[in-house]
């Protein structure tokens, strides 16, 4: 008898939890993206960083961080026409889903952050930002956009992107040891 | 007629002569330049560290899907320009330097004149 009341009450409060508490998207069982919806994933994802690059290439006067926003806006737009030739080569349309507008609801945020600070302060919220994005970047691509692409040149085109975005990281992390001394 | 044979025979002889005369005043140690191939792929310079001799040739390639520069490090004394994908780049060494991607500045590289 204790023990049927003991599972019930903590039946309920694992249901009561997980009421509470939002999932992030990444934790949830999430179905497996199709090739259009990595397409969206990875356009929006470069699309957002050439943003907040246009938004250092505004407020900064720092050479390192403008330096580093150049090659930032470049590289990703280099990247994006990348994956749009090879969207249209197959046929394929971007397709919206949770990633893509879990990345932009975190990019309004984000830009409203950065551009309400200025001088040194910006400096370092866009090189901090930058180190974190690229960190989940990266995270996203090696553990989600690769293992569920099926297209083999989608693959390829995601394998190619990695070690940019690796080195755009290691670029930040260099930057962004100025700004914490 | 024998006037015609005399002249080509002169010349025949010229010609020989010329041959005979580079053929023994050309060192023999004369260098011969090597060309050396390094590919830029992956967001790196691969080989990373080079060995040449003097005036030997080194071509860079950029594989990547980003444009990269090749850029002597320390003083800025050369640099090949941005490479757009598939743009290729050469030098011809006379010493010894560092080198990087001055769009990617960790990408490095390094030349070793024996």
């Amino acid at each position: 008898m204790k023990s049927k009341i003991f599972f019930k009450l903590f039946t309920a409060t694992v249901i009561a939890s997980a009421m509470a508490f939002s999932i992030p998207v990444s934790a949830q069982e999430t179905p497996k993206l199709t090739d259009a919806e990595i397409a969206s994933v990875a356009v929006t994802a470069n699309q957002i960083d050439i943003e907040y690059a246009q938004i250092a290439q505004k407020k900064s006067k720092n050479a390192d961080v403008l330096k580093f926003a150049e090659t930032m806006a470049k590289d990703h737009q280099s990247v994006i026409d990348q994956a749009v030739a090879l969207a249209t080569k197959l046929g394929v349309t971007p397709k919206d889903n949770a990633t893509t507008k879990s990345f932009l609801a975190g990019a309004v945020k984000t830009k409203a952050m950065l551009n309400s600070k200025n001088g040194d302060a910006f400096n370092k919220a866009y090189i901090d930002n930058e180190v974190a994005y690229h960190k989940a970047a990266i995270n996203e691509v090696e553990n989600v956009l690769i293992p569920d692409a099926t297209n083999s040149e989608l693959k390829n085109l995601l394998q190619s992107a990695l070690p940019i975005f690796k080195t755009h990281l290691a670029h930040a992390e260099m930057v962004q040891k100025e700004f914490s001394k | 007629m024998a006037n015609t044979y005399s002249i080509l025979r002169n010349c025949a002889c010229l010609i020989l002569f010329i041959f005979l005369f580079n053929g023994c005043t050309s060192s023999p140690e004369k260098a011969v330049h090597k060309v050396y191939n390094v590919e830029i792929k992956q967001m790196q310079f691969q080989p990373a560290s080079l060995t040449v001799q003097k005036g030997d040739t080194v071509i860079w390639t950029n594989h990547d899907i980003v444009a990269h520069d090749v850029t002597e490090e320390k003083e800025k004394r050369w640099t090949s320009g941005p490479l757009a994908p598939g743009e290729s780049w050469s030098l011809v060494v006379t010493e010894s330097a560092d080198y990087y991607c001055s769009i990617h500045v960790i990408m490095k590289g390094k030349l070793i004149v024996q």
